[in-house]
């Protein structure tokens, strides 16, 4: 068992009226991959936001309950969310690359969080983090190039790369592969299985068979319960709650 | 165990056409044995070559289910219960295909064993043994249906009366043979088929666990009785 990373206890998230997780307790082990699923309004992405506090921008949303990181409670008073987003990167659906160049793109995490003292770590880190992403060889020459001019999977790789450049521990995904194509698929698959070697990895994911093939474990997520968390390998062969059996196998109910 | 049904009902009618499948198998399985087991009590000759016919009916069955689960896993990628079950049709028809063969082999000894001397009590010694099986085979094939895996625990138990029943035999062939070295040819066929049908109440069990496995998702772990103490047994002469 690996260590944990991260520990939820008792979290209640409500959107104004609406209860959206109803006292999610859950312990996201180190350099693991963690996947949430569940049908659409489980409450999963919502559930991930408030991992590096996203929910925060929005007005109504209400959070109860306490989220440690390696054991510090990140919506502690003192702690400063830039500096927490930095520590818990995310990958959205859509590659949302910046407008800007793949070399700034990169960049620009490290730069507005002072990681590197002059151009030359500033280089490295860039390069590092293509190399991370499993992009560098396709973009090295082209570095000044328009981060928005890439292919859909080598965006959502940029992106990951901009995720990674600032040393994070936890790399959120939340369905980093809906918009791509089975090829662009599979080496973001290939990469999380890597990335997992140097961080804790959680993602959202509406495919089964990617929540199978990429995860160590899996949360199934209902209602805005968590109804069963356990390895990857246990959900998928023998499902112990008939919610999840019926939603992973297709059934009506 | 889920009951319910797909949203894709293409996929429902895909897995019970399976099971549909291997329920046929079994059906021509059960005959298999009885009919072979009364070829020989029977001595007869006709019967004992439908038996031997019929046997690449199974094998057919047999190769149909696995060419329909291989298309299920490929388009449907089935999980969790769903797998259970395609899994489990794969190795019961493989079960399934091997009980035939023994049937068919039980069916050409009776062949052979028509030009020998009779062994008394033999035939119906067999009859019994087999019998014994085909009703376990019964059973474990309902229990699979209902998805009751309480039913194939105790068929599963009941394989160490079919053991008992093939010690015994061996004993008593053993006896026939010391007495009169003229009947070890025909004994040495009884024993291969009692060995056989042995062999059957082994493949049934081995479909117990598949109905225990699909419906709970484990193999039962705890070693199942044991009847049979002919390969630690001496017996003097």
């Amino acid at each position: 068992m690996k260590d944990t990373k991260i520990s939820a206890r008792g979290v209640n998230v409500y959107y104004g009226a609406n209860h959206a997780i109803k006292d999610v307790s859950v312990e996201i082990a180190d350099k693991t991959v963690t996947s949430f699923i569940g049908p659409s309004g489980c409450g999963k992405s919502t559930f991930l936001r408030c991992l590096n506090r996203m929910n925060d921008t929005i007005d109504i949303a209400r959070i109860e309950g306490d989220i440690l990181i390696d054991e510090e409670d990140i919506y502690h008073p003192d702690v400063d969310p830039v500096q927490l987003r930095a520590k818990v990167g995310m990958v959205f659906q859509k590659p949302n690359p910046f407008p800007k160049s793949i070399y700034d793109n990169v960049a620009y995490g490290p730069k507005i969080h002072g990681l590197a003292r002059n151009k030359g770590e500033l280089d490295e880190i860039v390069e590092k983090s293509l190399k991370r992403a499993a992009i560098w060889e396709e973009v090295k020459d082209r570095l000044q190039a328009p981060g928005t001019g890439l292919s859909g999977g080598q965006q959502q790789r940029l992106c990951i790369a901009r995720a990674v450049a600032t040393s994070p521990e936890v790399l959120l995904m939340d369905e980093p592969c809906s918009a791509l194509d089975p090829i662009a698929t599979s080496q973001i698959e290939e990469l999380i299985d890597e990335l997992r070697g140097r961080f804790s990895v959680v993602i959202v994911t509406h495919s089964m068979q990617q929540a199978a093939r990429v995860s160590q474990k899996t949360a199934f997520f209902h209602l805005g319960d968590l109804v069963e968390y356990g390895d990857t390998d246990d959900i998928f062969t023998n499902p112990q709650d008939p919610r999840t059996e019926k939603y992973i196998t297709g059934r009506i109910g | 165990m889920s009951t319910g049904q797909h949203i894709a009902s293409a996929f429902d009618r895909d897995l019970e056409a399976l099971q549909a499948t291997v329920m046929k198998m079994g059906g021509l399985v059960e005959a298999a044995i009885q009919d072979a087991a009364r070829s020989l009590e029977s001595r007869d000759e006709d019967l004992a070559q439908r038996v031997r016919d019929n046997d690449r009916q199974i094998d057919t069955l047999e190769e149909q289910v696995n060419e329909e689960a291989a298309r299920v896993v490929a388009l449907r990628a089935p999980i969790a219960s769903d797998m259970r079950l395609v899994l489990s049709v794969i190795k019961i028809s493989a079960n399934l295909e091997r009980i035939g063969d023994y049937a068919k082999n039980l069916a050409k000894r009776t062949g052979v064993l028509l030009q020998l001397p009779t062994i008394e009590g033999a035939p119906q010694s067999i009859r019994r043994m087999a019998r014994e099986v085909e009703v376990m085979l019964h059973d474990v094939l309902d229990a699979y249906i209902h998805r009751d895996a309480q039913m194939a625990r105790q068929v599963r138990a009941r394989d160490e009366d079919v053991d008992q029943m093939y010690t015994a035999i061996f004993r008593e062939f053993l006896t026939f043979m010391m007495e009169d070295p003229r009947n070890i040819t025909a004994c040495m066929h009884l024993h291969f088929i009692a060995k056989n049908i042995e062999r059957m109440g082994d493949h049934v069990t081995s479909i117990a666990d598949q109905v225990i496995y699909t419906v709970e998702g484990a193999i039962p772990e705890d070693d199942r009785p044991k009847g049979d103490m002919t390969s630690v047994q001496h017996i003097e002469g």
